[in-house]
């Protein structure tokens, strides 16, 4: 009996330790000395929808930041696979840390205050916020937004909410951008602040005719794509190399063009 | 070892009695048990642990204001939809109980659809389609919001409760009542609801405690800095800080409070259990 007991012991420590690792252990990769989380994937994190960096259209996520992450997948000889996940868990590093992915490309502004927690590549966009709010709104600047009271809304832990509130504003904070963009439309808010490209992106689309880009908030903006803190040097070294491949052969260009619209001096470096 | 086996007690018997068998079984649960946790308490890198999720730096810097912010918006949520949850409640639950055929559909189709939706579905509905459907604004911002949606999803649950307590009163407490000369409606609210209501404090409690953390789906509205509650707040602050701790202690807070109300459901059913004794 006891030798059974010790054999049924032993085999459900063994199930409970197999359990265990088999969830905290990794099937990663290392390929060309970059470390991937997952086998034959570039794993890419990112906050659903952000058009047009990235959004999903038919059943795939498509976008600016997504054709820039695929230059380096190529490179990598893998496919890119994009996990969404709130922004706040992207620019605190949470997200990389716990190995959701090896990259973010969340059209994430480059901040000092985010640079602790992520390694970033160099630039590869230039970004500006603006203001956005109906055509017969009489905004021209945050300061009528001041003057007048009006309620603004800002994406919940961007660098557009960060750069209102230290203009002495409280605006409300949506969780994702489609929200904040129903928001307007409802009338929950009068104006809200966004990335540039985002606003010139909803603008495009017919059921926002009503709507226009109020005022440019010249932040002067770079967005880089980030990952894990002191984690993967070599991937972040294999990012940059593709950033400035892709802006020396022309295919900046022409991924610009296609999300963004004209390149003029679009390119960041 | 078959159990006729066993339990006859023959001498020359092969395999284990009944005992040995429960004390065998008993011990295996425990090893397995102990072997969860070691594994856990091995495999976890604790050194992470404590700079990410326990860190006390970063858990000083978020007081006050997760208590007079975040705690406090999410108890003011909650009690708010609780009313409005038990008022609409108690009026659905009545016109399920009506002897009026439409009010019954009525009642019917509120409780399977307020009960058979996700409490987010009707967040964001009541946040954005309400005011799209019918270009309105719900009175009072993102409180009146929230109090109208998560107060929907309790009184949904709330009807199916309140109708259980009135039916769980005798029959004869109402027809004393109406013999005594008292109108229906007198008697149901100042002889069968009383009584319904101390039937069902344990469930309402429960309803408290569960609204208290679909509290949390405010943050799918849109909030300003001092409307955060406490999970938007953790939220916000996990990524100023870089570190889930703000997570950790935002889940602590709820605990404070679920904790001690859960503690009083089962004191409010034990001592029902002693009253009907």
């Amino acid at each position: 009996m006891s030798l059974r007991r010790r054999i049924v012991a032993g085999a459900g420590l063994c199930t409970a330790v197999l359990l265990v690792t088999a969830c905290g252990g990794s099937n990663g990769a290392t390929v060309q000395g970059a470390k991937l989380v997952r086998q034959g994937q570039l794993t890419t994190c990112t906050h659903l929808p952000y058009p047009p960096f990235q959004s999903t259209q038919s059943g795939k996520v498509v976008g600016f930041d997504v054709d820039m992450i695929d230059l380096v997948a190529k490179k990598l000889g893998v496919t890119q696979k994009i996990v969404d996940t709130s922004f706040e868990t992207i620019k605190g590093g949470a997200a990389l840390n716990a190995g959701k992915c090896d990259v973010a490309a969340a059209g994430m502004t480059i901040k000092p205050e985010r640079a602790k927690f992520l390694d970033f590549t160099k630039p590869y966009f230039n970004a500006t916020q603006a203001l956005m709010s109906r055509k017969d709104g009489g905004v021209t600047s945050l300061d009528d937004v001041k003057a007048k009271k009006l309620k603004i809304g800002s994406q919940g832990s961007t660098t557009g909410e960060d750069y209102v509130r230290a203009k002495g504003l409280n605006p409300q904070s949506f969780d994702n951008s489609a929200a904040e963009l129903d928001g307007l439309r409802t009338g929950q808010v009068d104006v809200i602040v966004q990335d540039y490209p985002v606003v010139q992106g909803w603008l495009k689309d017919p059921a926002n005719v009503k709507f226009a880009i109020a005022a440019n908030l010249n932040t002067g903006e770079q967005y880089g794509f980030a990952v894990k803190k002191g984690g993967n040097a070599k991937l972040l070294q294999m990012i940059n190399q593709a950033i400035t491949q892709a802006e020396q052969d022309g295919t900046y260009k022409a991924i610009y063009e296609k999300w963004i619209g004209a390149c003029q001096n679009c390119v960041p470096s | 070892m078959s159990v006729s086996e066993t339990t006859t007690g023959a001498p020359p018997r092969r395999g284990l009695t009944r005992r040995q068998r429960h004390r065998f079984v008993l011990g295996g649960e425990y090893v397995v048990f102990l072997a969860v946790v070691l594994a856990v308490v091995l495999l976890a890198d604790w050194d992470t642990v404590r700079q990410n999720l326990a860190n006390w730096d970063v858990a000083k810097q978020l007081f006050p204001d997760i208590i007079t912010v975040g705690l406090r918006n999410t108890v003011l949520y909650t009690l708010l939809a609780y009313a409005f949850g038990l008022v609409v409640g108690v009026i659905v639950a009545m016109m399920r109980l009506s002897s009026v055929l439409p009010y019954r559909w009525f009642a019917m189709l509120f409780v399977e659809i307020f009960r058979g939706l996700p409490a987010l579905l009707i967040i964001i509905f009541v946040g954005f389609g309400i005011p799209f459907a019918f270009s309105i604004e719900i009175p009072g911002g993102v409180v009146g919001q929230i109090t109208l949606a998560l107060g929907m999803v309790a009184a949904g649950y709330m009807a199916e409760t309140v109708r259980a307590g009135i039916e769980a009163v005798p029959r004869g407490q109402m027809e004393a009542a109406r013999s005594l000369g008292m109108s229906y409606g007198r008697a149901m609210r100042s002889i069968v609801i009383p009584q319904a209501f101390r039937i069902i404090i344990p469930p309402l409690t429960n309803e408290l405690i569960l609204l208290f953390k679909d509290s949390s789906l405010v943050l799918f509205l849109a909030v300003t800095l001092e409307q955060r509650e406490l999970t938007k707040f953790g939220r916000d602050l996990t990524g100023q800080v870089g570190n889930t701790t703000p997570i950790v202690v935002a889940g602590l807070c709820y605990l404070l409070i679920t904790i001690p109300l859960g503690y009083l459901v089962r004191r409010l059913e034990a001592r029902q259990r002693r009253g009907q004794r």
